[in-house]
């Protein structure tokens, strides 16, 4: 029974950097709500603000178009920035677009590359935390997820996800079953069954 | 509440035993529940004795003002408020008096000790405690409910914050004073802890005490928090089971 | 996030073209709603309601007042409402706004218009009177606050206990009476999103709408009627929704 971990509660007794926690004199402790994966010694945070880096992909909506830039809705307090010139075509507020975070500096400038238009589909937002249990272990539940429904899926490492395909309203009931019960045991089967009886 | 009793004050103190009955280090029924606003990105209800508290923790977000953002860490804003219908007595005016402007600023001090702001940047952090029906001790029922609303956001912190008062009435020493033990005994003195560390983060007092009769007290508030934050644990381990 | 609204808005526009709405209810059915009553026993009286996602608390204090100068021989009926901080990422702190005025005298109206407080009742003696102060706390914001607040308005006033008066004190541990309310108005609020009306919308549906109509009712009158927001309504459009008022007002009356 994995017991949920509390802000202050200590996770190791030497210091290991990790999303969600803290090192004081040495030892490591947990920031956030979160599960303790003792295969990988590591917190599983179960809540907490998306926090953009370099190198992450995300899927964000344009909000504001500039002359010579662009503001990036990525589901964070803070806005990803999109220079104009790294876009082929000329975007438009709305528009879903793929991208990487190239920079992020000390005061939270978020600057992103590699842009990539979406056309199509639909766009949900979980939260960002629970996006490595939609994944799952080596992609196993997004592939799963891809072939009970036939569509493409990109989830965003900021908790954006983008659906298109063949059957895009399972794809996005899965989604969010995944979202509630990311805490839980056993999901992966219940994931199994639920897509195979086709959402029920 | 300075040692002279008023006419028509009740006894505090009867045969070992408090106006309701409890032991003097007996907690009123603290009753907490996590996650109860759908729109707010954390939130907690907590009820203690009659004292029912909620509150709604959004961010981070933009700040506002905007000539108040920390280009180094998020600012909180903590609003500590007591509904207009909270009182048994009149109405209160709605919106925040004198009083309600200095507790939250001691909330807003204690719970800067332990959120790591650093990590928002430019950003707020803003709380809002709502007293729906007060009756003594509401400022630590706030803080207690305050943490389980922060930890619900997922805003890093190094500790939870627990809070309770200790406080001297009918010439005992007594831990989480009632409306009349506040209102008629000699001394109150709210704690706020963070439990982890043993630092305490909140600490106001009234009244008149010996030094060794507020050691005694701050010994009294330990042991009390101990047992609360235990509740504040298993509140939010219910909530994610 | 102003975006994804215009996302979220346009879907609603689009569902609404046939008559069809994101939480698949009919154009005229009320969210789940509950009615807690005397939450608040500090309060001289109060109710909780949720109606949807939307949770309203409502406390009723009675205080003694000096009657207005041109209403001698009455009491006081006073109405506020506070948009708490936590309700919704788009309110926010300060002075009252619009939203939380309109609110507050919406349901204000409708409570005076149907005399559902017999005033005259709540006079103490000459240059004294009770002041019977409503406060709407809104907790949780998802749409159509109007309704919320009203039926927790009537429902915490059904019952609210009037204080003794005795020798120029208000003697708050024993209660005089408790106000027997001689109508019970309730409020029916309709919007139109693209010619077509719904009622009760939640916030997505309110920030899409065009026009708003909230019409309160008694058993068989109305009381009171607010309209807000650009779109028109012809004559027809509000003689239906009249009707349906007097009609759906009954499932939450029966609430109280």
């Amino acid at each position: 029974m994995r017991e949920l971990i509390v802000p202050g509660e200590m996770i190791a007794e030497s210091p290991e950097q990790s999303k969600g926690t803290f090192i004081e004199a040495g030892k490591t402790y947990s920031a956030v709500l979160g599960l303790y994966d003792s295969e990988t010694n590591r917190l599983i945070p179960l809540k907490g603000a998306y926090i953009p880096q370099a190198d992450e992909f995300v899927i964000g909506v344009v909000e504001e178009a500039r002359f010579s830039s662009y503001n990036i809705d990525i589901g964070s307090v803070y806005k990803g920035y999109l220079s104009a010139k790294e876009v082929r075509e000329d975007l438009k507020v709305g528009d879903v677009v793929a991208a990487r975070v190239s920079l992020v500096d000390e005061v939270r400038n978020v600057d992103l590359t590699e842009p990539r238009l979406l056309s199509g589909g639909e766009v949900i937002a979980i939260p960002a935390v629970k996006v490595p249990r939609v994944i799952g272990k080596e992609g196993s539940m997004l592939k799963m997820l891809e072939q009970a429904t036939g569509c493409q899926i990109l989830v965003g490492k900021n908790g954006r996800i983008w659906i298109s395909g063949q059957k895009p309203d399972l794809a996005v009931t899965a989604v969010l079953k995944i979202e509630r019960e990311a805490h839980t045991s056993g999901l992966t089967d219940r994931m199994k069954a639920f897509l195979e009886k086709g959402g029920a | 509440m300075v040692g002279i009793v008023p006419e028509g004050a009740p006894t505090l103190v009867v045969g070992g035993k408090r106006i309701d009955g409890r032991a003097f280090d007996e907690l009123r029924p603290i009753r907490m529940e996590v996650g109860v606003l759908n729109r707010a990105d954390g939130s907690a209800y907590l009820e203690w004795g009659r004292n029912k508290v909620m509150v709604g923790v959004y961010g981070p977000r933009e700040c506002i003002p905007r000539h108040e953002a920390d280009p180094f860490r998020a600012v909180l804003h903590i609003g500590y408020s007591m509904a207009a219908f909270s009182s048994m007595e009149e109405r209160n005016r709605p919106g925040p008096n004198r009083r309600a402007r200095e507790i939250s600023k001691v909330m807003r001090h204690a719970f800067e000790n332990v959120v790591l702001l650093e990590q928002f940047p430019k950003t707020a952090i803003d709380v809002r405690c709502e007293i729906l029906q007060s009756d003594g001790g509401t400022r630590c029922s706030a803080i207690t409910a305050t943490a389980l609303a922060l930890a619900d956001a997922g805003i890093p912190m190094r500790d939870l914050v627990t809070s309770v008062a200790v406080g001297k009435a009918g010439g005992e020493l007594m831990t989480d004073l009632g409306k009349e033990e506040d209102n008629f005994g000699e001394a109150d003195m709210p704690l706020a802890f963070s439990m982890r560390t043993r630092e305490i983060l909140l600490l106001q007092q009234d009244g008149l005490l010996t030094k060794e009769e507020i050691q005694k007290m701050i010994r009294m508030g330990f042991d009390a928090a101990a047992k609360i934050r235990k509740m504040q644990v298993e509140a939010l381990r219910r909530k994610y089971k | 996030m102003a975006v994804i609204d215009e996302v979220v808005k346009d879907y609603i526009v689009g569902l609404a073209a046939s008559g069809k709405r994101k939480d698949e209810r009919s154009a005229m059915q009320f969210r789940p709603f509950t009615v807690e009553k005397n939450p608040i026993p500090n309060a001289e009286g109060s109710a909780l309601v949720k109606l949807g996602k939307t949770s309203i608390m409502i406390g009723v204090k009675v205080d003694p007042c000096v009657p207005f100068p041109d209403r001698p021989d009455e009491g006081v009926l006073s109405t506020n409402a506070e948009l708490v901080l936590f309700a919704s990422p788009t309110y926010e702190a300060g002075p009252p706004n619009e939203n939380s005025i309109e609110l507050a005298r919406v349901v204000d109206r409708a409570i005076r218009s149907a005399n559902a407080i017999d005033v005259k009742s709540l006079l103490i003696e000459p240059g004294k009177a009770w002041g019977v102060y409503i406060d709407l706390y809104v907790l949780d914001a998802d749409g159509n606050l109007f309704d919320a607040a009203c039926l927790g308005a009537t429902a915490a006033l059904q019952g609210c206990r009037i204080p003794k008066w005795e020798d120029g004190k208000v003697i708050r541990t024993e209660a005089a009476r408790t106000l027997e309310l001689a109508l019970k108005p309730i409020t029916c609020t309709f919007i139109k999103i693209g010619g077509k009306i719904f009622l009760d919308p939640n916030e997505d549906e309110e920030k899409a709408a065009e026009g708003t109509l909230t019409i309160a009712t008694t058993e068989d009158r109305i009381c009171a009627m607010q309209k807000s927001g650009k779109a028109g309504f012809t004559e027809a459009e509000i003689g239906e929704l009249m009707d349906i008022a007097l009609d759906k007002s009954r499932e939450l009356r029966k609430a109280i």
